[in-house]
């Protein structure tokens, strides 16, 4: 058999490799979308596409349970389909080659996007040292998403490339491919880099890990070829790969639409954008409002609206996700307006995205106050002018603290930046009344713009019981309910009566869901201690990573 | 007014209510939902000695040792409990408790000797032995004691059905927190922040929360919170059929019906008070995972996917089961170590002594008395 090249092989077939690919792109590229086997034996496959839902699981070089979607695919490397249960014979891992690294700077940041980036120039420019560390390979967090080896791809992503060239000309560190998994009182946090262990020990630390996305969940949401419309976003801005070649999108809010028209742009058929809100024109007073503060980006969704028409994609309005059946190797979306009036397309991929949840683990794990915030659906940390929270010396920008869009984000960060470096002794905070000012600006136009959408959680009363609400265990809607009546009280005595939240991903779609379900059966209000309690590892860390952090600390000590 | 009040809804207050409804006893359970040692627990189904415990409390060994039987027992009521209620995944393959030198061997043949004596069925094995019935262990260990009593269960899955037994039978379960007893001449009364509980009888089933209540009535129970760390790993073929313990360092190994295995074995947790859950300090997990990879090498790709942290109850290794002196409608069922797998039998003790039976004679040393002033 002749092997192109570079390759690997998935299951024995030889998928060629395009510079720079995740093994996620490149079996998308090949038309696969089943990665892994479920317990029950269901398929699945890329969903969350930046590391959170555990969903895209496969054996790599006998490795078992790598993501896709954070593993780079590499010449010659055999990966298999993830099996439910997986040998432990071929699981033994090598300790690493190289040892362990003890990082000890003035100020750690935690995650690389927007926020984290113009916290590190901030504070490094201030005379602070700096270590930022990122999830990714190449830095720039999800708006921004930065591709290894391809040109950038339009404005926003050249956006990104500068951010990150000036942080790292900033004489800051910048380590990526790294995944923090715990965070301690100290602040202490332990990382895997690439099955090497990273302790980092700063004398301050800004969090700014951002969000993940919120999914429509209904009947099928977990079938391969269903994906989040980040994940979609990051196959083509990545890795120019579309999730495949006839796609709907669902959900609300602008990133749906925005993805829309670059996958169309990329040679994709939308056949629909579903919006759960009403038409904008329907809001004319947040309209004003959002143009009269940010008339540059009312100007780029107008125009993003105006691609559509121009590909001949049409926004259905006030429509929602309904279910998802398989049909024939592709998939049959039935979307349902608010007169109950279905409709249905049959697609290769399916685009999800219905607002975002905060990426607050590490704030949850160190005690930063949280409040809820009703409009969103999610916590929001308290914090000071300076960005700091309730923790000393923690500081925390973008929306790992709640909603709040990369434009605010990159302000709070130079905010955050400045500031814990002049706690530090380096620099002074003072001039920092353009930033604030501009800051309340992005805010109030933030509020205007979530006012012509409707990312509230939604009720799923109507929803049929054998819907799937935790993916990694497949608990069931009606699982749930059956647990509520048995087990009131908290979502945890919910969650050890019926194992939701007790998977791979750690809770983080059916926690939020969960902890509403809970609220509303014991009438009470959700608020930071009604979540599911935060716990170390803030990601699945591998035992070995794990024996190669003991050993480093132990050494030092 | 109900028969009994069973203050407790952990493993030993679940198996009491049931057992007393059972004969047809009106039973209400008060729990406070707080730090409950019953819903953390990870399932070890315990009857050697443990070398932590040994180690950490020297002067308890003794009581832990006349209590052998009653670990055996427990472990056959459990038997019971899940072909009546279950299935609660329960596996009884055995124990083993593996020695790396010479020295660790020595210490558990003696230790075997007197678990022996005590009708606990143990044997020694050399390496050779192991390789037949754990392959899967690492180069270092050169022999183990296995305790054919022992084994594991799924204590969500026994939490569940046996809390699905109960409300079968009708018996009421409130949650709120008990901040006295009183002790009346016709009834006894628990007085909690939401409410007050008035019963003929009452068991106090409240594990670490013990001693703050019946120190008012005159006894002082040294019960103490004891915060532990757990960890679990994400599923992978079925292989490891033993609990596995160590002669020297504080480990529990074993894996569940789901394919996950469980890692804890007494690492310390932070305790933050009542109010909240304990937290988990990096100390525990790194050293605790690390030890199961170099007992377990095979382990070393697969991933922890969660931590948590419960309440372990100690007193002084023995438990406390029987009327409470000078109070006889005031029936004790605190287990000593290893509290979830004397649970079940526990309570079938303290349930006699409610009915009027008395302590079983073999018990007698259980009894609260010991702490009277």
């Amino acid at each position: 058999m002749q092997m192109p090249d570079p390759s690997f092989t998935f299951d024995g077939t030889p998928i060629p490799i395009k510079p720079g690919a995740s093994v996620a792109a490149a079996l998308t590229d090949q038309g696969h979308r089943a990665f892994r086997q479920s317990a029950n034996g269901n398929a699945r496959g890329i969903f969350c596409g930046m590391g959170v839902c555990q969903d895209c699981l496969v054996t790599i070089d006998g490795v078992p349970n790598r993501r896709a979607c954070m593993s780079a695919a590499r010449d010659g490397a055999k990966v298999e389909t993830q099996v439910a249960f997986p040998s432990l014979k071929g699981a033994v891992v090598a300790p690493p080659p190289e040892a362990a690294r003890i990082l000890e700077p003035d100020v750690a940041i935690i995650g690389g996007g927007a926020g984290g980036l113009a916290a590190a120039i901030a504070a490094r420019r201030a005379g602070a040292s700096v270590v930022v560390l990122d999830e990714r390979k190449v830095p720039g967090g999800q708006y921004y998403k930065q591709s290894t080896g391809l040109p950038p791809i339009d404005r926003q992503q050249q956006e990104g490339a500068e951010l990150f060239r000036e942080a790292l000309d900033s004489g800051a560190e910048i380590i990526g491919s790294v995944e923090v998994w715990g965070a301690f009182d100290g602040p202490l946090f332990i990382a895997d880099l690439e099955g090497r262990a990273l302790v980092v020990r700063p004398r301050t630390a800004i969090i700014a890990t951002g969000a993940y996305e919120r999914p429509t969940v209904a009947p099928g949401w977990t079938l391969p070829g269903v994906m989040t419309t980040g994940a979609a976003q990051t196959l083509w801005r990545s890795y120019r790969t579309l999730p495949g070649r006839r796609i709907a999108v669902c959900g609300s809010g602008p990133l749906n639409a925005q993805v829309a028209l670059e996958l169309a742009d990329g040679g994709a058929e939308v056949s629909v954008v579903a919006e759960a809100a009403a038409a904008p024109w329907h809001h004319p007073l947040a309209g004003l409002r959002a143009t009269l503060l940010d008339p540059g980006l009312v100007r780029k969704g107008l125009g993003m609206l105006q691609g559509l028409r121009r590909h001949g994609i049409p926004m259905a309005y006030n429509t929602r996700l309904h279910r998802i059946e398989e049909a024939d190797g592709a998939l049959r979306m039935v979307l349902r307006d608010q007169r109950g009036n279905e409709t249905s397309s049959i697609v290769d991929a399916i685009c999800m995205n219905i607002g975002f949840e905060p990426q607050n683990e590490i704030l949850r794990l160190l005690g930063a106050d949280m409040a809820y915030d009703k409009t969103f659906g999610h916590l929001r940390c308290s914090r000071d002018e300076g960005m700091q929270t309730s923790i000393p010396c923690l500081y925390a920008v973008g929306d790992c603290t709640g909603l709040g869009g990369a434009p605010a984000a990159r302000l709070e960060g130079e905010i955050a930046g400045k500031t814990a470096a002049a706690q530090l002794g380096c620099g002074d905070a003072y001039d920092l009344f353009a930033q604030k000012r501009s800051l309340k600006r992005h805010r109030l136009f933030q509020k205007a713009l979530w006012q012509m959408y409707d990312v509230a959680p939604y009720s799923l009363s109507n929803m049929p019981s054998e819907t799937i609400i935790c993916r990694c265990e497949e608990i069931t809607l009606g699982q749930i309910t059956e647990g509520l009546s048995a087990a009131t009280g908290h979502v945890g005595t919910l969650k050890r009566a019926t194992r939701v939240g007790m998977g791979r991903c750690q809770g983080r779609y059916c926690g939020p869901i969960s902890t509403r379900l809970v609220a509303a059966a014991t009438d009470k209000p959700v608020d930071d201690r009604s979540h599911f309690a935060p716990r170390v590892p803030i990601k699945p860390v591998s035992i070995a990573s794990i024996l190669a952090a003991q050993e480093a600390l132990n050494e030092s000590a | 007014m109900h028969d009994v009040l069973v203050i407790g809804g952990g493993i030993v207050g679940q198996v009491t209510a049931i057992k007393l409804a059972e004969t047809g006893a009106r039973v209400v359970i008060v729990d406070a939902a707080q730090n409950s040692g019953s819903t953390a627990n990870a399932g070890s189904l315990h009857v050697q000695m443990q070398s932590r415990f040994m180690r950490l409390y020297p002067d308890q060994v003794r009581n832990i040792e006349a209590s052998l039987p009653f670990y055996v027992a427990a472990v056959q009521e459990w038997g019971l409990l899940d072909q009546k209620y279950g299935s609660f995944e329960l596996v009884r393959k055995g124990g083993l408790m593996l020695a790396e030198d010479e020295g660790q061997m020595a210490f558990l043949e003696k230790k075997m000797e007197r678990e022996a004596r005590h009708g606990v069925s143990v044997e020694l094995l050399d390496r050779s032995a192991l390789d037949r019935i754990a392959p899967w262990l690492g180069p270092q260990i050169i022999g183990a004691e296995l305790c054919r009593d022992e084994g594991k269960l799924n204590p969500l899955a026994a939490n569940k059905r046996l809390r699905a037994a109960a409300e079968t039978l009708g018996i009421e379960h409130r949650t709120d927190q008990i901040l006295r007893l009183e002790s009346l001449p016709d009834s006894v009364e628990a007085i909690g922040l939401q409410g007050r509980y008035r019963a003929d009888r009452m068991v106090v089933a409240a594990a670490w929360g013990a001693g703050a209540l019946t120190h008012d009535l005159g006894v002082t129970i040294p019960s103490r919170a004891e915060p532990l760390h757990m960890n679990i790993t994400e599923a992978c073929e079925t292989q490891i059929n033993h609990l596995v313990q160590h002669a020297e360092r504080s480990i529990t190994l074993k894996q569940f019906a789901t394919g996950q295995i469980v890692i804890g074995g007494g690492w310390a947790a932070r305790d933050r008070g009542r109010y909240e859950i304990p937290a988990v300090d990096h100390a525990s997990i790194l050293g605790n995972v690390a030890l199961a990879a170099q007992l377990v090498p095979s382990i070393s790709g697969i991933r922890v996917i969660r931590t948590w942290a419960g309440m372990n109850t100690t007193a002084d290794g023995a438990s406390i089961i029987g009327p409470l002196p000078g109070h006889a409608r005031v029936v004790m069922a605190v287990p000593g170590d290893a509290g979830y797998t004397l649970g079940p039998l526990v309570a079938g003790l303290a349930v006699d002594c409610v009915q009027g039976s008395g302590l079983a004679a073999e018990a007698l040393s259980f009894s609260p008395a010991r702490f009277a002033a």
